[in-house]
Parts: structure tokens; C-alpha cells; sequence
């Protein structure tokens, strides 16, 4: 093989990216996906309670609300908005507190509270909500249970929340289009448009034109899944080791590409087969986004190996001597599937002679 | 405008379309995960914290938390605090916490001592949890004093909208729309596909030097996308049980949904030069139409941006009948939205398809 033909097809390929609606959507993608999974998904699975107040006589009980952890406290002017924002469920409880409540509690009265609750929201919600408002008002009454409460943590300590368990999503989202989706499309395209028949009558071989295909998707992919873990703040101080695995795993996808794109007769069969396999590639991200799920059923997809070391870096912190396992089997289904991509490579040269 | 050309052209893009088996293998076996996904989430929603007790002190009502917890709130009790801890290490019998009261405690607090209540946290408990676990404790403290609470927002809440407590709108009754919807967007792309095939191939100038008018082309690519779209929609929603609450209703939203996709189908299929093109353009309609369905997941009512986006009256209609199970009145304005989007996205469909035929 040529070293130089095939950096040859590679620069071919960067110079004709800018023109590729592929290229902006492998860049594009994992900028999206970071935004709509910090903005939109992360809160749809981390939902705190929403309590609105409506005050009207400057209550400590206001400001105390606004400082708890856990409830998302909004003060609103009018207590109509308030009861029509409860009934739509923007909010899942409010309060209306009159004028001179604080002063009315601390004597030892028993002031109107209006509580509002949305018919939507949660029962434990209420309750949360409900249970948290009496403590609040206990506080302007002065008085004081007469319990010690000793908080005590236990069992396993190592809980990963809900945003960071969305990480191998957007890894692979960035990994996976420009890895695999890139090459096998553009070989796809270049057999359609017939520019590679055009290509391998000149002395550059098939082997060349895949290794020079291959090259420009794996640093792309490399590119953008770094891109993506510093978005995110993964980088866990080690962007060698996640370069590395980035690398090894890009390695993967695109293999798998360029089997496909030389598997592919046409672009509707290629994308087709990834609408169908995509779920095998992504199951890993399943099974993180879920932890109480059987964890070893992700171990059967390829994905998982260059997923997890991923994970396990930028979430626990492990070193790479700790991944170096799972990486040896993600190099070694790398390896496993040369001798697959050349077989195709083969059966699709043969099918190009064919028609030429 | 003959029944006759139009047949012949929708009988021409179904044979392309069936002729690929795998196409049509896959687009099944889509069929298929859509369905298992749909069955495979939860039909019920946990709506009740668990809370772990040790040593039963709690057999008579104390600050309004009696044995059996209030609603929202139940409790397991367990011999001693060791099995407690154990039972919230493992996360068993569902608790999320534990709250271990010494086995002197109603002595002690009564006596007018403070004795200590330990709060068992596992990891990543939410904090309002902690609030509510702490706030219980207190309240039995002030129960045992004898400490009346100033206000009670547990009994005398007012419940404002329809009181879903115990009968909440499931995951898999929330995802229904958005599955339908997914559906009806994958259509999108494959009608604006077949469409840029015949512009990029100019099978269409083809056509047009036959007695087929513009006209013809148009309303038969028009019958055949809302057809198609149409067509594996109603399947799916009907594996789904989308049908099981006022069927006519939903046909007819599904219909219009078809309409309003198969018009942006054919924006996206005159504009796209090639696979990779049209895949693009496709995806540019189909995140902001996805974004309504999206939206439905959460609670509360939606951005006024969202309104305006012409999925919304889709998804709207589509949740107040098969969730809220809502009249054919009460979805009206919902539904002449959806039209008046569905035909204003047809006839720029129709319009923008005709000027890319005429510039071939």
C-alpha cells in the first residue's frame, strides 16, 4: 500500500468537506445534542418539586423558601396568576401569604394559609410540599422540636446523577456520524456518482482510497469527541487516555463504515441499515442512562468497550491502567473487523470490475 | 386533473417504494421496535415515597403520620435498626430512606428529653426528600409535645385542575403522541426523498411530456405522501392502542398530521440536491416539529414559541383525546389549527414542488 496515494484520498476528502451537508451535520450534531441534553433532558429526569408564593407582607417565610435545596421556589406578584399557573401545572403547589402572617404566627395565632395544589402534580409531591411549607411556617413561630436529627449516609456512596449518565449519549452521537456515518455514505456516494471506478483506474487501490477514508473519519471523529467531552467539562484531567480510547473507538465505527459502505448498493439501503442498527451501537447508552438493568447485556455490543472506559475516566475517575481491559477487547474486535472490511473491499472491487 | 394519470403515478412511486424489500423489511422491523418500546414502558406511575422505619413507634396517629403513612407517603417498618440500614443499603421493599427512632422514644420525649433520630441516606437521594424525612421527625416531635402546627397545608390544600392523584398520566400514555409523531417525521424524509429522486433523475420532465399535467404530479405525490405517512401511522396506532378513545377523533388528527408532514415532505424533497441533501433539509423541519412532542413530557403548559410551532395543535389534540379523553368540541380549536397549519404547509408543499418542476 501507498502511503502517499492514500494521504492523498484523505486530503481529497477534508477538501471536499466543507461542500458536504454530512460534515455539518457530524459537527452540528454533537453541539445539539450537549445543548438539548443539558436543557431539556437533564431536567426532564432531575424534576424538583415547584412551589410559587405569592406574598403579600414581606414573610420570612419567602425568603427562606427561596433558599432550600431540593425546591424550586418562583414569587409571583398576584395570587390569580398564582392559582391559574398551579392549575396549568406550571408549578406543583402555592402559597398565598396574607399580610401580617409572620407577625400573626408568632403570637400564637392560626392565620388562613392558602395552599394551592396542582391536580397533576405527584402525590409525594404534595406532601413534599405540604411537609416543607408547615416546617417553614414552624420557623416564624419560633418554636423548636425537641429531637437531635443526625443525618447518617449509607450504603454505597458512588452515585452517578442522571446529567452525567446522559455522557456516553453524546459521546457516541459524535463518534458514531462522523466515524461511521461519514465514510460509509461517502463511499456509497462515490459508487452511485461512479468517481471511484474513476479512481481505482488510476494506480491508487481500494485499500488506499478505504486507509485515506478511513484516516479523515477517525480524526474527525477523534476532534469531535474531544470537543464534546470538554463541552461538558469530561475531560477528568486526562485527554491523552480519552484521545486514546476516542481513537480506538472512531477506529471501530469506521470500520464498521466502510464494511457498510461497501456492503450498501445504495444510500437509502445504507441509511436504512443504520436506522435499523443503530439500536445495536447505542444499547451500551441504554444501560448506563438505567443502571438497574441486567449489566451484562451491553457487554455483547462492540460499542460498550470504548463507551465504558469513557465513562468510568470522566465519571470515576479511574486511571487508564484501569480501562486498559475493556480497551484490549475494543482493539481486538477492532482487529477482528479488518479482515471482514477487506473481504467486502474484495467483493465490491470485483462487483466494480463487473459493471465497468 | 384525471383519476386515471393519478393512479398511474402513485402506482408508479408504490412499486419503487415496495421494489426495495429491505426498505420495506426495515421499515416494518421500525414498526416492530416502535411497538416493544411502547409496551415496554411503565402503564402506572409511582406516585407514593417510601420511607423505612425502625422500631415501631408510630402504632397511634402522631403529628398526622400514622403507620401506614399518609397519601404520598408510606412507610415499612422494620424490627430494628440494623435491618433497616440494611434494608436501605439493598433498596428493599421500595424504600428510599429510613428514619431509626431509639426504641425509647416516645418515653424520652414525653419526659421533656430531645432524643437523637438518626436520618439513613442513601447516595444521590434527592434533597427534597431529606426535607420531607426531616420535617415528619419534627412534626412527631411536636405530635409527642403536644405542639398543634400553626397552619396545615396537608389537609386543607385546595386542589385546583382535575385531581389526578392516584390515577397520574403514565410514561407510556405520555409517549404515545411522541411515538405517533416520530412516526409521521420519518415519513417526511421518505417522501421528500422519493420526490428529490424524481427531480434529481428528471424522471419527472419524463412524466410531464406524457398528457400528465403539473397539476396530476402534484396531487398524486400529494395522495401518496399523506397515503404513506397515513398508512404506517394508523398501523402503529393501532398496535399501540391509540384507537382505544374516540377513534374518529384520533383518524382525523392522524390524517391531518399526515397532510401537514407530507407538505413539508415536499419542501424538503424540492430542495435537496442529493440523499445526504435532502437528509439534511428533512432534518432541519423535523427538530423544530419534534419540539411539541418534546414539550409534552414536561409538566406544565408550554412557551408561547412552542404555540407557534405547526406540530403543536397535533400534539395537543393528540394528548386531550387519548390521555384526557376529550370531545370532538373540546379539541376544536386544536384541530383548526392543525388544519389551517396542515393546509398552509400542503400548499407551500405544493407551490415551492411546482416552481423547482418548472425550473428542470
Amino acid at each position: 500500500m501507498n502511503v502517499h496515494r492514500a494521504w492523498d484520498v484523505c486530503a481529497r476528502e477534508l477538501k471536499l468537506s466543507p461542500r458536504s451537508p454530512l460534515v455539518f451535520f457530524a459537527i452540528a450534531m454533537p453541539l445539539l445534542i450537549t445543548f438539548l441534553v443539558s436543557s431539556v433532558f437533564g431536567s426532564l429526569f432531575d424534576v424538583s418539586p415547584e412551589l410559587a408564593i405569592v406574598d403579600l407582607g414581606d414573610s420570612v417565610v419567602t425568603a427562606a423558601a427561596v433558599e432550600l435545596e431540593g425546591i424550586e421556589t418562583t414569587v409571583i406578584t398576584d395570587a390569580s396568576t398564582l392559582r391559574q399557573r398551579v392549575e396549568e401545572h406550571d408549578f406543583d403547589a402555592g402559597i398565598v401569604l396574607p399580610a401580617g402572617f409572620d407577625a400573626d404566627v408568632a403570637a400564637g395565632g392560626h392565620p388562613d394559609l392558602e395552599f394551592y395544589v396542582s391536580g397533576e402534580s405527584l402525590a409525594s409531591t404534595r406532601i413534599i410540599l405540604a411537609v416543607t411549607t408547615l416546617e417553614l411556617v414552624r420557623g416564624v413561630e419560633g418554636s423548636d422540636p425537641s429531637v437531635t436529627v443526625i443525618v447518617t449516609p449509607v450504603g454505597d456512596q458512588d452515585f452517578v446523577p442522571i446529567s452525567d449518565r446522559f455522557l456516553p449519549l453524546m459521546v457516541i452521537y459524535a463518534v458514531m456520524v462522523a466515524a461511521m456515518f461519514l465514510p460509509a455514505a461517502s463511499l456509497v456516494d462515490e459508487r452511485e456518482n461512479r468517481t471511484l471506478d474513476a479512481v481505482l483506474v488510476t494506480p491508487t487501490r481500494m485499500s488506499e482510497v478505504l486507509v485515506g477514508k478511513g484516516a479523515y473519519a477517525v480524526a474527525l471523529a477523534v476532534i469531535l469527541g474531544i470537543v464534546t467531552l470538554a463541552l461538558n467539562g469530561a475531560l477528568a484531567g486526562q485527554p491523552l487516555t480519552m484521545t486514546l480510547i476516542l481513537f480506538v473507538g472512531s477506529v471501530m465505527l469506521m470500520l464498521m463504515g466502510l464494511a457498510l459502505g461497501l456492503w450498501a448498493r445504495d444510500i437509502t439501503t445504507m441509511y436504512t441499515a443504520i436506522k435499523a442498527g443503530g439500536i445495536i451501537i447505542f444499547l451500551p447508552v441504554i444501560f448506563t442512562l438505567f443502571p438497574g438493568l441486567p449489566q451484562w447485556i451491553p457487554k455483547l455490543v462492540p460499542t460498550y468497550y470504548f463507551l465504558q472506559p469513557i465513562y468510568d475516566v470522566a465519571i470515576h475517575g479511574h486511571t487508564f491502567m484501569d480501562v486498559v481491559p475493556e480497551l484490549l477487547v475494543a482493539v481486538a474486535i477492532c482487529a477482528a473487523l479488518v479482515p471482514l472490511v477487506a473481504w467486502v473491499a474484495r467483493r465490491s472491487e470485483h462487483q466494480l470490475a463487473m459493471t465497468v | 386533473m384525471t383519476g386515471s394519470r393519478i393512479a398511474a403515478i402513485i402506482g408508479k412511486d408504490l412499486r419503487e417504494f415496495s421494489r426495495n424489500r429491505f426498505f420495506v423489511f426495515i421499515t416494518l422491523l421500525v414498526l416492530v421496535a416502535y411497538v416493544a418500546v411502547f409496551w415496554f414502558l411503565p402503564d402506572s406511575v409511582d406516585e407514593t415515597v417510601r420511607i423505612g422505619v425502625s422500631n415501631s413507634v408510630l402504632s397511634t396517629d402522631v403529628g398526622g403520620v400514622t403507620e401506614s403513612g399518609t397519601a404520598g407517603f408510606a412507610l415499612e417498618i422494620y424490627a430494628s435498626e440494623e435491618e433497616l440500614q440494611t434494608a436501605v443499603e439493598e433498596g428493599r421493599d421500595g424504600i428510599v430512606a429510613g428514619i431509626a427512632f431509639p426504641p425509647d422514644f416516645f418515653e424520652s420525649a414525653a419526659a421533656g428529653e430531645t432524643p437523637t433520630v438518626r436520618l439513613l441516606i442513601p447516595a444521590g437521594l434527592p434533597p427534597e426528600i431529606q426535607l420531607l424525612l426531616e420535617g415528619a421527625v419534627s412534626e412527631i416531635a411536636f405530635g409527642v409535645a403536644g405542639v398543634a402546627p400553626p397552619v396545615d397545608p396537608i389537609t386543607e390544600a385546595v386542589v385546583l385542575g382535575t385531581d389526578r392523584a392516584g390515577n397520574q398520566i403514565s410514561l407510556r400514555e405520555q409517549m404515545l403522541p411522541m411515538i405517533l409523531i416520530m412516526v409521521l417525521m420519518v415519513e417526511t424524509f421518505a417522501l421528500s426523498s422519493l420526490i428529490a429522486v424524481e427531480v434529481q433523475q428528471r424522471t419527472v420532465v419524463a412524466i410531464l411530456a406524457t398528457p400528465v399535467r403539473i397539476v396530476d404530479f402534484l396531487a398524486a405525490k400529494g395522495i401518496f405522501g399523506v397515503g404513506l405517512a397515513l398508512s404506517e401511522v394508523v398501523l402503529l396506532g393501532l398496535l399501540i392502542g391509540a384507537f382505544a378513545v374516540n377513534a374518529p377523533a384520533v383518524f382525523v388528527i392522524l390524517l391531518l398530521g399526515a397532510v401537514l408532514v407530507t407538505g413539508f415532505g415536499m419542501i424538503a424533497g424540492s430542495y435537496g440536491r442529493d440523499f445526504m441533501g435532502t437528509l439534511l433539509v428533512s432534518m432541519l423541519f423535523m427538530i423544530p416539529l419534534m419540539i411539541p412532542a418534546f414539550g409534552a413530557l414536561f409538566p406544565g403548559s408550554s412557551p408561547t414559541w412552542v404555540k407557534v410551532l405547526p406540530t403543536y395543535g397535533l400534539v395537543e389534540a393528540l394528548i386531550d383525546v387519548t390521555a384526557d379523553g376529550e370531545s370532538w368540541s373540546q379539541i376544536a380549536p386544536s384541530l383548526l389549527l392543525l388544519a389551517a397549519w396542515g393546509l398552509a404547509a400542503f400548499a407551500a408543499g405544493a407551490f415551492i414542488l411546482k416552481r423547482r418542476v418548472a425550473t428542470l
